[in-house]
């Protein structure tokens, strides 16, 4: 059974070493999306992201949050045991999360305030601490930057989009401009319509590559 | 008697009010990966409780020592993940020197238990809510049971949500979402208002 494990580990570790540039940019960011397909980092988004400039607020900071932690973190021995690595993935984390709050307090001091403890709690985000396990760790330096870029840069992507169908559904406005809506569900603006909506978000992208599946076939 | 039925009070608030995943989404994504096995639930459940409790402990003294600094939220999170370290490496030790056995079995839970939102999340709402050292503690133990009872009422339907009687689109993850949504939906009837945060 123990030996099973260790080949189908082997497997994996293989397969992700002959994964082909395109297909690492590919699942990052889009196939294995943060957010509509891998549920990471859903937090803040379900709870803050209700507007389009909330969505902004909050991608500019889990970007450089995230960025800045995973990047240093790759200086981290892939050797060292699994306790001290996410120890110091989420110290790194913590540390990145100083400049981070100085920039941005300066920046946009109203729109972080506003994210309450869900800001200083992106240091533990899903994604900083999936990366510190084993099966991210045996793509080389440079896939595993685009795997990061582009796991950000897609989490980013649908952020914004969740947050401007929210705001447009929930508030009948975008980025605070009124537009003409039939009807408006202010229940989507809640924590309960954000799980909601994500999840027919995530349903959506399913029938996406379903129909470029059998589009294709 | 009253500082009794606070204390319950503060307990039922952060286990049922604010739910940590319910009311608050913390932790969602350890949820997520958490409620596919029930055979582990009542170990994963022990050491969430076990490291809320553990750091909400701590974190009473280490805010007073903080709170000096004008902006401690800065610095805050340094603290809280030094503290959080601290205990997740002591705990593994000593579970490691007085039983092995349930270490081995344990180990992978004890990672995912202590570094996810909903820890770090209690540690936060800890330091803007209590003032007591046992409303601290209570706090904490709440907001851990509180996440238990999330993850049981997901697990519980797990393998509904993943059947193949749901259409294709919504089966799994899509699914699970839209039913966490729902049952966010009954916890806010309890609590009637949107949470400051």
């Amino acid at each position: 059974m123990e030996t099973e494990t260790k080949q189908l580990t082997q497997g994996k570790i293989d397969d992700n070493r002959n994964k082909p540039m395109k297909k690492v940019i590919f699942d990052a960011a889009v196939k294995k999306n943060a957010i509509l397909a891998s549920g990471m980092v859903i937090a803040p988004l379900v709870v803050y992201a209700d507007t389009f400039k909330h969505a902004l607020t909050l991608v500019i900071s889990f970007s450089m949050i995230t960025l800045i932690t995973l990047i240093v973190s790759m200086i981290i021995p892939n050797k060292m045991v699994y306790t001290i690595r996410i120890i110091l993935h989420t110290l790194i984390g913590a540390v990145a999360f100083i400049p981070t709050a100085m920039i941005l307090d300066s920046v946009m001091p109203d729109e972080i305030s506003s994210m309450g403890v869900y800001f200083p709690l992106l240091i533990t985000n899903s994604m900083i601490i999936s990366r510190s396990d084993d099966s991210q760790l045996h793509l080389d330096r440079k896939k595993m930057i685009a795997d990061t870029l582009f796991g950000v840069i897609g989490y980013d992507v649908a952020a914004l989009l969740f947050g401007t169908v929210r705001e447009i559904i929930s508030f009948g406005e975008f980025n605070g401009n009124i537009i003409a809506m039939p009807a408006i569900v202010n229940g989507f603006a809640y924590p309960y319509g954000g799980f909601i909506l994500l999840g027919i978000f995530a349903a959506l992208l399913r029938g996406i590559f379903l129909l470029v599946r059998r589009f294709k076939s | 008697m009253s500082y009794v039925l606070q204390i319950l009070a503060v307990s039922f608030i952060a286990i049922f009010v604010e739910n940590a995943v319910f009311a608050r989404a913390m932790g969602a994504s350890t949820l997520i990966v958490i409620s596919r096995n029930r055979r582990n639930l009542l170990g994963f459940g022990c050491c969430v409780i076990y490291f809320t409790a553990v750091t909400g402990f701590l974190c009473y003294f280490i805010d007073k020592w903080i709170a000096w600094n004008e902006n401690n939220y800065i610095y805050a999170p340094v603290v809280y993940v030094m503290i959080l370290g601290l205990v997740y490496v002591i705990t593994l030790l000593c579970l490691w020197k007085f039983t092995y056995k349930f270490f081995v079995r344990m180990r992978k839970y004890i990672h995912i238990s202590a570094f996810n939102c909903a820890i770090i999340g209690a540690m936060f709402l800890n330091s803007s809510y209590c003032t007591t050292l046992a409303e601290y503690i209570f706090y904490g133990v709440g907001m851990g049971i509180g996440f238990v009872f999330a993850v049981y009422m997901v697990s519980v339907v797990y393998d509904r949500l993943y059947s193949l009687d749901v259409p294709y689109l919504f089966r799994g993850y899509p699914l699970l979402l839209v039913y966490i949504g729902i049952l966010s939906m009954a916890f806010f009837g309890l609590t009637g208002y949107q949470l400051s945060y």
